[in-house]
């Protein structure tokens, strides 16, 4: 290209940091608000003209916040069910997937069928049916309540095929002429050929299932048990009143995993570009 | 999407393998795929025809399965003639998926464009741009609400130093609808210009440069090179936002709960007041089944039309 400088150039790349950066003012301020509000205090938040920033940062608000709900449980149970889903969803799928992609057996077209049309079916539909059958298993208020049901995807087993038929069949057969067994075909050579699949598939799921909240709100009652949204939903009645609590609980529900994101940014967004143009 | 299907078993033909060796291999397939495939069962196959059973009675969940009272088609009857609150909830889903998806192809394409085109710090805008993907709707409809606040919200105290009057957003049935929409449109945006830029950028620039010889100017290589090779991308970003949107939950949930008067009410949220605070479960069923068509039919022809105009060009 060539770089004429021409005044209209220049002002028209003006405008799109100008446009850029108003975007990314919308997309950051509710989380800067959400901070300043949380030390805040009660008082600050109604008052009348608006204040911008507390006159002394309450850090107390998050103590009192410490107090009230059980923070390091609600994470705790947040990253034990989603780290169980994610295990679940992987090992299925991938398991799933290979048996699709590299055997012949009969019915393996209809059961691959049979996936593809699961993969249409939307929660909603299912969900009566499914609350019926966790709570005639008795599973109610427990983590394999929230937890089963989730540990197969259709769309996971799809996806998983679709990378496997990409690997050769000739590396297969050598593997199995040395006398790999049919297991260790699939965990020695399989899976470590397909890492950037998985790692995209459970990236995937683990934020389905961290955010995930009316599954939780229908199968969980007691606090020992509430996940991260549940712990939100709660507050909200709980901190009707006190808005810069509610702001607080949230903030410290939100932010851990914004920073692990703004780590981990670039194989993220890889990976959710690289699915969306494979669907 | 690749099947792959081979062409010479059909699913009829019961292909069984002759050697013991192939034999055993055939063994190990079926226990790879058992366990998978039994839960599917169980939690969606079973679930999606027990739901269709469902709808077709009358049920609270407590009476014993076998002893529900048939009612025919009478749930659907009741939800399409004279409920008129699933009415509303439909026509909202409906504005509600409308205005989110356009606003997200719109603007998610304008920004990719811009993220394409030479700019500095790309990767710190895709960053800002996607955070509210990863957080949790129901903590992005916390936020909101106090955001949107009628009394205390910032945006009320911005539009008030400003001279202007104090809008009632959330709390009032002309703008609490359009209120959904901006935050859902915040949320997901991010992810559709990620989506929207990883097209962009898989569109080989001798196009644009055999263009450029040809004397093409800005507008006509986007008419004619970006937006024909960009149909697939447009495809999938239209039909899922499309489900994603129609399916809206937790956000109406923690922001309004569908008042006020309704005016806010989208169809899953009605489903499951219907069948978790009043115990109908044979209307909430005709209810989803009623949504899962819509969302079909709507997916097909939002295929046919994005693929037809496709071969046009």
């Amino acid at each position: 290209m060539t770089q004429t400088e021409h005044p209209l150039q220049g002002a028209a790349t003006a405008l799109k940091y100008l446009i850029l950066v108003g975007g990314a003012f919308v997309m950051v301020f509710p989380f800067v608000w959400m901070m300043i509000a949380s030390l805040m205090t009660a008082g600050e938040i109604q008052l009348r003209p608006p204040v911008w920033l507390p006159a002394a940062p309450q850090f107390n608000n998050y103590t009192e916040l410490v107090d009230s709900i059980p923070i390091a449980r609600l994470y705790f149970n947040s990253l034990f069910t989603s780290g169980i889903i994610v295990f679940g969803v992987l090992l299925s799928s991938s398991l799933a997937g290979f048996a699709f992609a590299k055997y012949r057996f009969p019915g393996r077209e209809l059961l691959f069928y049979l996936i593809l049309a699961t993969m249409m079916i939307p929660f909603f539909v299912t969900l009566i049916p499914v609350f019926f059958i966790v709570r005639q298993l008795g599973w109610i208020d427990t983590y394999q309540g929230l937890v089963i049901p989730g540990l197969t995807s259709a769309y996971g087993i799809f996806l998983m095929r679709q990378f496997m038929i990409t690997v050769p069949d000739e590396i297969i057969d050598a593997a199995r002429i040395d006398g790999a067994s049919e297991l260790s075909i699939y965990w020695r050579i399989v899976l470590p050929l397909i890492k950037p699949a998985l790692a995209t598939l459970g990236t995937f799921v683990f934020i389905g299932s961290w955010n995930n909240f009316l599954w939780p709100l229908l199968v969980l009652n007691s606090r020992e048990l509430m996940t991260l949204p549940l712990g939100i939903n709660s507050l909200r009645s709980l901190y009707a009143d006190n808005t810069n609590l509610l702001m607080a609980g949230t903030a410290v529900s939100v932010l851990p995993m914004l920073f692990l994101f703004i780590y981990l940014q670039r194989y993220f967004i890889q990976g959710i570009a690289l699915t969306g143009l494979k669907g | 999407m690749k099947l792959n299907l081979s062409a010479k078993s059909a699913w009829w033909t019961p292909d069984i393998p002759k050697s013991p060796l192939m034999r055993r291999r055939m063994l190990w397939a079926y226990a790879f795929i058992s366990l998978p495939i039994l839960a599917l069962l169980v939690f969606l196959l079973g679930p999606i025809l027990f739901s269709g059973w469902v709808s077709l009675h009358r049920w609270d969940m407590l009476s014993p399965v076998g002893e529900m009272p048939w009612r025919g088609l009478s749930n659907y009857v009741f939800l399409l003639t004279k409920d008129s609150v699933f009415g509303k909830a439909l026509g909202n889903t409906f504005l509600f998926a409308i205005g989110g998806v356009g606003a997200n192809t719109i603007l998610g394409l304008g920004f990719a464009l811009l993220l394409n085109s030479p700019i500095r710090g790309r990767r710190v805008w895709r960053v800002l741009y996607f955070m509210p993907v990863i957080t949790a709707p129901l903590a992005l409809a916390v936020m909101f609400s106090f955001i949107f606040d009628r009394n205390f919200g910032v945006v009320n105290s911005v539009i008030t130093s400003l001279g202007l009057p104090r809008q009632p957003f959330l709390s009032a049935p002309s703008q609490s609808l359009l209120t959904l929409i901006f935050i859902a449109v915040y949320q997901y945006i991010g992810y559709y210009i990620v989506i929207f830029l990883a097209g962009l950028q898989g569109i080989p620039q001798d196009y644009y440069d055999a263009a450029q010889v040809d004397g093409a100017g800005r507008r006509q290589e986007f008419r004619f090179i970006t937006l024909p090779l960009l149909k697939p991308v447009m495809l999938f970003v239209v039909v899922t936002n499309t489900i994603g949107a129609l399916q809206v939950f937790d956000l109406v949930f923690a922001t309004t709960g569908g008042a006020p008067a309704n005016s806010s009410m989208t169809v899953v949220l009605h489903m499951y007041n219907t069948a978790f605070k009043f115990s109908r479960m044979g209307r909430a069923s005709a209810m989803a089944f009623i949504l899962f068509g819509i969302i079909l039919l709507i997916t097909v022809i939002q295929v046919r039309l994005l693929r037809d105009r496709a071969y046009q060009d």
